[in-house]
């Protein structure tokens, strides 16, 4: 994602994209992250069209930092009662300043850019089966994606169990506009499997298992000290949970994701959402979120090398290691979210919603005590809102 | 580090299949006229696809972790 | 074979695999269906209130019942009642009788669904389960031809667009069999 992160580069003031963002459309495009709308097995009834508007922005004291304004578009489309096409754009208008290195608030420097992405998504359904493919594409003015993956799912004859399997390859072009690497690539291919329960007439779970591996350029090439491992494997399980009140009709959906990379990152992640139908028409939706990471092996603190200077790593002008970050990001912190959600219901055709979530990184808040020092609290707002039409 | 976790996940998904046992499996998957409430757009894996694709596309930007949500499936008994 | 995974497996994983395969296999066997309804085995009887009154499965002798059970949360079920209506006008003269049971926990969910699709056949309901149960459905819609003399001569599951024609011949070859007799 542009606005990630990153920062221009001192010998170029170019509108710096940021860091190579469209790997966040590749990473849409991967089971990991698929998003499925028609549920269970079944062709949707209807279409829908829906437009939002996605607004973030974020800060660390004494420093704005990155705004975005992203108008999106979604469209489901059922087809011959068999089949459903689904498209979605986003274009994302980023601006603002990053730090270089760590928290740093001298060097960072301002930047605008917009990166437009698409993808599509063609499904077939069987009886009680349904196997999909999907493309997607991203462009920016420094990085190209391109991804694929075919995913598949059927149910036991009870129709209470469905099993799951998805695939997913992209191919990305990475050319920082500070030209530090030129045409560098980055593949990644994704694997998961899933099964989804209906354990009660009330309870829904999902357990997933995804493995990623990816090769290439992970360095962010607008940071001034970066240089991470050529390869990158992720193994990934989530838990998730959702549960019916016949007595208030709420509904209390949860799910926990543990994560493990090999660059040495480790992070648990814990989402409760309560859906509150208000009215007949109107719903509202508080959820909370926890995440907490361990940092990258190969991260360094704030403690810089005495004869070269911030921001080289200690140590570095007597040999520099293989590989080292100052990228926040891959630090050792906790997080949470709080927000909510309403969701107005204004007829059979027509619904409108809004969602609001304030969010805050700390080192303190990293479990243990093991928090990385030196960094400021990061914090940041995104708020959406959208309209749908059935038809 | 990895086999602790994986060890912790086999011990809960044992103690939950005991747990099922003991009290007579009070929890019985739905029978299909049953499904009423799990067909609920809320008690679906994913509801809203903008939604989840930017909260994930922040998420990714600003965290190490990412991925690992799946295809949505099951819980209603529609054919 | 890696050794050292062997070595270091713990009795406590071990018990828990077993117990978590014995915990799944105890909810795959509460799921498992307690019987089926094929054809040729004698219909259940019921008793039911419906919008024409009280129902009772022995007044329908002699007639060709579709029994069609279906939710207002079912998705399908918005397609098959307008087909079902076109069906009772066109064969009903000829001795087809629609019955639509309603498996809604809640009568309000019903009510709702039959003002937006309206029904121009009977409609019963049954909040408790048991017709379902009887009838052995598995999946949500499902529907049984009944002939004149109480048997079931054809069990459909599901509703597609593409069920039409194969579901309306059954009904066409049933009618003319009870001509027959």
């Amino acid at each position: 994602m542009a606005w990630a992160a990153a920062a221009v580069a001192v010998t170029k003031p170019a509108p710096g994209p940021k860091r190579p963002g469209a790997i966040t459309l590749a990473a849409l495009a991967l089971p990991g992250v698929m998003v499925a709308t028609a549920r269970a097995e079944n062709a949707p009834d209807e279409g829908v069209v829906t437009v939002k508007l996605q607004a973030y922005k974020d800060s660390q004291p004494g420093l704005e930092r990155i705004k975005v304004i992203a108008p999106s578009v979604h469209l489901l489309l059922p087809i011959a009662g068999a089949w459903s096409v689904e498209a979605t754009a986003v274009q994302d208008n980023i601006s603002g300043a990053s730090p270089r290195w760590h928290t740093s608030i001298s060097g960072a420097s301002r930047m605008e850019d917009r990166r437009t992405a698409a993808d599509v998504k063609l499904t077939r359904y069987f009886d009680r089966a349904a196997v999909a493919l999907r493309y997607s594409y991203s462009n920016e003015n420094d990085y190209r994606s391109n991804a694929m993956a075919l995913d598949a799912r059927f149910s036991s004859a009870d129709n209470n169990t469905t099993f799951a399997a998805g695939l997913a390859t992209s191919r990305d072009t990475i050319n920082p506009v500070n030209e530090l690497v030129i045409n560098e690539r980055k593949e990644v291919s994704e694997g998961m499997i899933g099964v989804t329960q209906a354990l009660s007439k009330n309870d829904l779970a999902q357990v997933n298992l995804t493995h990623v591996r990816g090769r290439g350029y992970f360095n962010d090439p607008y940071k001034l000290v970066d240089q991470r491992p050529r390869s990158k494997n992720q193994t990934i399980a989530l838990v998730r949970w959702n549960h019916f009140f016949e007595g208030n009709s709420t509904t209390l959906r949860s799910s926990y994701r543990f994560y493990n990379d090999s660059f040495g990152v480790q992070a648990h992640t814990a989402v409760v959402e309560w859906v509150v139908p208000l009215s007949e028409r109107f719903v509202i939706t508080p959820s909370t979120r926890y995440y907490t990471q361990r940092k990258a092996s190969f991260y360094f603190d704030p403690v810089y090398d005495p004869e070269i200077g911030e921001p080289y790593p200690a140590g570095y002008s007597l040999s520099p290691p293989k590989h080292y970050s100052a990228d926040a990001r891959l630090s050792s912190y906790g997080a949470f979210t709080v927000g909510s959600k309403f969701e107005w219901r204004i007829d059979k055709l027509w619904s409108v919603d809004l969602k609001y979530e304030f969010y805050q990184q700390r080192s303190s808040w990293r479990p243990g005590g093991g928090g990385s020092p030196g960094l400021a609290t990061f914090s940041a707002q995104f708020a959406q809102i959208g309209i749908s039409r059935r038809f | 580090m990895m086999k602790k976790c994986v060890d912790r996940a086999i011990f809960l998904t044992a103690f939950a299949g005991v747990a099922c046992l003991a009290s007579g499996c009070a929890m019985q998957p739905p029978q299909a006229w049953e499904k009423g409430n799990l067909a609920r757009k809320e008690m679906t894996m994913d509801a809203d696809p903008l939604d989840q694709a930017f909260t994930q596309h922040i998420y990714f930007s600003k965290e190490s972790a990412s991925g690992g949500y799946g295809v949505g499936g099951g819980g209603c008994g529609c054919n | 074979m890696d050794l050292k995974l062997t070595e270091h497996s713990s009795y406590r994983t071990r018990a828990s695999s077993v117990a978590a395969t014995i915990g799944l296999a105890m909810l795959a066997l509460a799921s498992a269906p307690v019987h089926a309804l094929n054809v040729g085995n004698t219909a259940p009887a019921f008793s039911l209130a419906s919008n024409r009154g009280k129902l009772d499965s022995a007044s329908l002798k002699g007639k060709l019942v579709y029994v069609d059970f279906w939710a207002s949360w079912c998705v399908p079920c918005k397609q098959s009642f307008p087909w079902m209506n076109e069906m009772q006008a066109k064969y009903g003269d000829r001795g087809l009788h629609v019955l639509a049971i309603n498996v809604d926990a809640k009568a309000a969910d019903a009510e709702k669904f039959l003002t937006q699709v309206p029904a121009k056949f009977q409609v019963a309901f049954d909040s408790s389960g048991e017709t379902p149960r009887q009838f052995a459905v598995k999946s949500m819609p499902s529907s049984y031809l009944i002939d004149s003399s109480g048997r079931v001569v054809y069990v459909h599951t599901g509703f597609r667009e593409s069920d039409k024609n194969s579901i309306e011949a059954a009904i066409v070859a049933a009618l003319e069999k009870m001509k027959k007799r």
